[in-house]
């Protein structure tokens, strides 16, 4: 037996636990090892209390090693890694064994049987921890330069914010002028400034800023390097095809949206008279006063909510989110219809009316206001047809009794949603982790939202979810505090939880470095003309793909050794787990 | 067959006095409240109108002359619909589009609605 040092505790959270499994008992099997020097149960470990005495314990009991039983590692393994690091103890020599979502939670009926398995899993948790070794966080410096791709509303107002916080700024937009969408949006909720005169002020705040770059008709094309010092390649189209290089410690993506386009025949897209609702807004632009459509003028205008949005999952490639904008853009858009022609008459069909917080008010204004709203249910949309010189929009109304009714409608506006823009080429350079619905993926919605697995990497505004105008301006805010609270520090913590070649061990068969996600590994050929294989400490994430693929277990990622899981494996097999 | 919207119905009823239902939200709280117990007071018959069902409207003329003008569901109305008065345009119409009633002597006016 070896000579660690161990401290068990082993939670009761507050019933959560105990109710099922005899905590108790797990925690004198658990000091029936000579190594465990002390084993405790407590009601909350997680309690300010409970971590002070642990911190105390480790102190007192000089301890080299700390298991905590308690709950799902994805909830405390950073407040306990704490208590270990407060106390002097290396915070990697500690594991967290989760006694309640894999063991309590999932045996409420079995208490003898949910105590046997906690006591395996206990023992598996100081399998490991003995053969833990002290780890220490790598430390990588970071350039003070940051690359944003995507000049809308969100990349602008980001170049912006990372400017004035004394960062070099490099702006990569893939058409010739900036602005995204907004840029040819005549008018946009909520009141005030045009998208045109928001975009003129971004850019000429930009241009003002002598440690903003901007490149249109570019691309980036490749990234390499390393979290904090990411080389990045960027293809330039204008005014001669060229590849630059910049190096820049993080990057943010901010490439918007496209906007869904139905097919033909969808709610009679295709008919003259019938339009997306971006078609219908340009129709607006260049029509003042009132509106004459093909020479017939317009009186009546009929809209379909949640065309391409909030498609049942029974649909292939469904768009089963609703894209957030859209209710709220269209009452707008029909009180803008309103001050070309107040005698317009307007029907809404919708399924829900989502003109959350504030633009509440902007709905009753346009229902004050004359515009008339019927419901429709989605299994019943309505259906669209020319009948003569007229349109006609057949629907059930659920707000009269479920009737039939027939409206008919000079123009028939398809309130279209906002979908994925395809970007693969982009995707794959960057790695940029994709959700089922298309869009990219944050690390946590709420307490992480603009953070993605790449670290360094950065998502901001309608590249991340369907989001408004002010919506992407404040996420592309977060990513920027995010941003320069790594770039402004210099240098940055790394988990050292990462895998690690033993160059004695290695034949340098190459078979790790094809199963990298990461491109972590590479080749660098030694004094004898033959190829060893080194991992980037500061590339690999640790996911432990390779090890299996080593042959000779030359390849292991600190923390999770084989050493470490076998020790696991025999905890959880052993035997006489029964005390008598 | 389904019943044709028509616009014109609710520019008429407009012209003839101030009905605000189309800040309506459905929510049925009127119809809740109204001591009368009718189902289509006051809120269908305010659909019927605003999307030009006449023949529906017509249908139902009776609910809107039951109505006792007590403004319960005014009073209670979220959207600040006027109801009451609301109905009373509603008799107005009918009493001159439908019983081409002429308008009515001063003397007696206290006495009717
Ligand atoms: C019809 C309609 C009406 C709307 N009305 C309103 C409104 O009234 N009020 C409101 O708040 N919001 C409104 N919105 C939403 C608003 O448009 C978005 O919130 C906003 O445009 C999001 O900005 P963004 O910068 O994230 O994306 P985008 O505007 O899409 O900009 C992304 C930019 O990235 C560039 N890009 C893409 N891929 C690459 C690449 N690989 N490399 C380099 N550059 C790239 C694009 O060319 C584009 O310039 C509306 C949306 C629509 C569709
Ligand atoms: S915002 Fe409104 S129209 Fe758009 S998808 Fe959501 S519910 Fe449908
Ligand atoms: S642990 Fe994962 S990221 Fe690291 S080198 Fe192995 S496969 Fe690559
Ligand atoms: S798989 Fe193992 S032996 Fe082969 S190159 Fe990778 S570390 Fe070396
Ligand atoms: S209470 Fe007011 S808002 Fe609600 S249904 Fe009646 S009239 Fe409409
Ligand atoms: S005013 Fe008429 S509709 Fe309203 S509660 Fe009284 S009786 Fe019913």
């Amino acid at each position: 037996m070896s000579q660690r040092r161990i401290g068990v505790y082993v939670c009761q959270c507050g019933g959560n636990i105990s109710d099922y499994v005899d905590v108790e008992r797990v925690a004198s099997q658990a000091a029936d090892n000579a190594d465990v020097v002390i084993a405790r149960t407590a009601m909350f470990t997680c309690s300010d209390a409970t971590q002070a005495d642990i911190a105390e314990d480790i102190r007192q009991h000089q301890l080299d090693g700390l298991v905590v039983a308690s709950c799902s590692p994805k909830l405390h393994t950073l407040t306990f890694r704490g208590v270990a690091e407060r106390a002097g103890l290396n915070p990697y020599q500690y594991t967290q064994v989760n006694l309640r979502e894999q063991c309590s939670w999932a045996h409420t009926d079995d208490r003898k049987g949910a105590t046997d398995k906690a006591v395996t899993l206990v023992e598996a948790g100081i399998g490991r921890t003995r053969l833990t070794e002290p780890l220490n966080p790598l430390v990588v410096d970071t350039m003070p330069k940051a690359l944003v791709i995507g000049a809308g509303i969100t990349g602008m107002r980001a170049a912006v914010g990372l400017a004035d916080l004394g960062m070099e700024v490099y702006l990569v937009e893939k058409q010739a002028t900036v602005g995204g969408w907004l840029k040819s949006m005549d008018t946009m909720y909520p009141a005030g400034k045009t998208p045109k005169e928001i975009i003129d002020q971004l850019d000429e705040q930009i241009h003002q800023r002598s440690n903003v770059t901007v490149f249109t008709e570019a691309e980036v094309v490749q990234k390499g390097g390393t979290f904090g010092n990411y080389v990045v390649k960027v293809a330039l189209h204008r005014p001669t095809e060229q590849t630059i290089s910049l190096n820049v410690g993080s990057i943010i993506v901010a490439t918007g949206f496209d906007v869904y386009q139905p097919e033909i025949g969808q709610y009679g897209y295709g008919i003259d008279g019938v339009l997306t609702l971006p078609e219908f807004q340009d129709f607006l632009k260049t029509n003042p006063g009132p509106m004459v459509y093909h020479g017939r003028p317009v009186r009546t205008v009929s809209y379909i909510y949640c065309v391409g949005s909030r498609e049942g999952r029974e649909q292939p490639n469904a768009h089963t989110y609703c894209s957030r904008y859209c209710c709220t853009s269209t009452v707008h858009t029909a009180l803008e219809v309103f001050k070309h022609d107040p005698g317009v008459h307007q029907y809404h069909l919708y399924r829900d009316v989502r003109t959350y917080g504030k633009y509440e008010l902007l709905y009753s204004e346009s229902r004050e206001k004359g515009s008339l709203y019927l419901k429709f249910a989605a299994d019943q949309p309505p259906a669209v047809e020319r009948t003569g010189d007229q349109l006609k929009v057949t629907v059930n109304d659920l707000l009269t009794s479920r009737k039939e009714l027939a409206i008919p409608s000079d123009l028939v506006v398809l309130v279209t949603g906002i979908i994925p823009r395809e970007n693969d080429a982009l995707v794959h350079a960057l790695k940029l982790p994709v959700g089922k619905d298309g869009f990219y993926n944050e690390i946590h919605p709420k307490l992480r939202p603009v953070e993605t697995v790449v670290d360094g990497v950065y998502i901001a505004g309608a590249c991340q979810n369907p989001k408004t105008a002010g919506e992407s301006a404040a996420s592309a805010l977060a990513a920027v505090t995010q941003s320069a609270s790594i770039l402004k520090k210099g240098k940055v913590q790394l988990d050292p939880q990462v895998a690690f070649i033993d160059a004695s061990e290695c034949t340098g068969c190459g078979a790790c470095l094809k199963v990298c996600p990461y491109e972590a590994i590479s080749a660098q050929s030694g004094d004898n003309g033959q190829s060893a294989y080194v991992v980037s400490e500061a590339i690999c994430k640790g996911c432990g793909g390779c090890v299996p693929e080593c042959p000779v277990e030359a390849i292991r990622v600190q923390g999770y050794t084989n050493a470490e899981i076998r020790a696991m494996i025999d905890g959880l097999l052993m035997e006489e787990v029964e005390q008598i | 067959m389904a019943t044709l919207v028509n616009p014109n119905l609710i520019d008429q009823v407009k012209q003839s006095d101030a009905f605000n239902a189309a800040a309506c939200m459905n929510c049925g709280i009127c119809t809740a409240v109204c001591p009368m117990g009718i189902e289509h007071l006051p809120r269908e018959l305010f659909r019927y109108v605003l999307l030009g069902l006449e023949e529906d409207l017509l249908a139902h003329r009776d609910a809107v002359y039951s109505c006792l003008l007590c403004r319960l569901c005014e009073v209670n109305c979220p959207a600040e619909v006027h109801i009451a008065g609301n109905v009373r345009t509603l008799r107005h119409y009918l009493n001159q589009a439908v019983f081409h009633v002429k308008r009515m002597p001063r003397a007696r006016k206290a006495t009717t609605g």
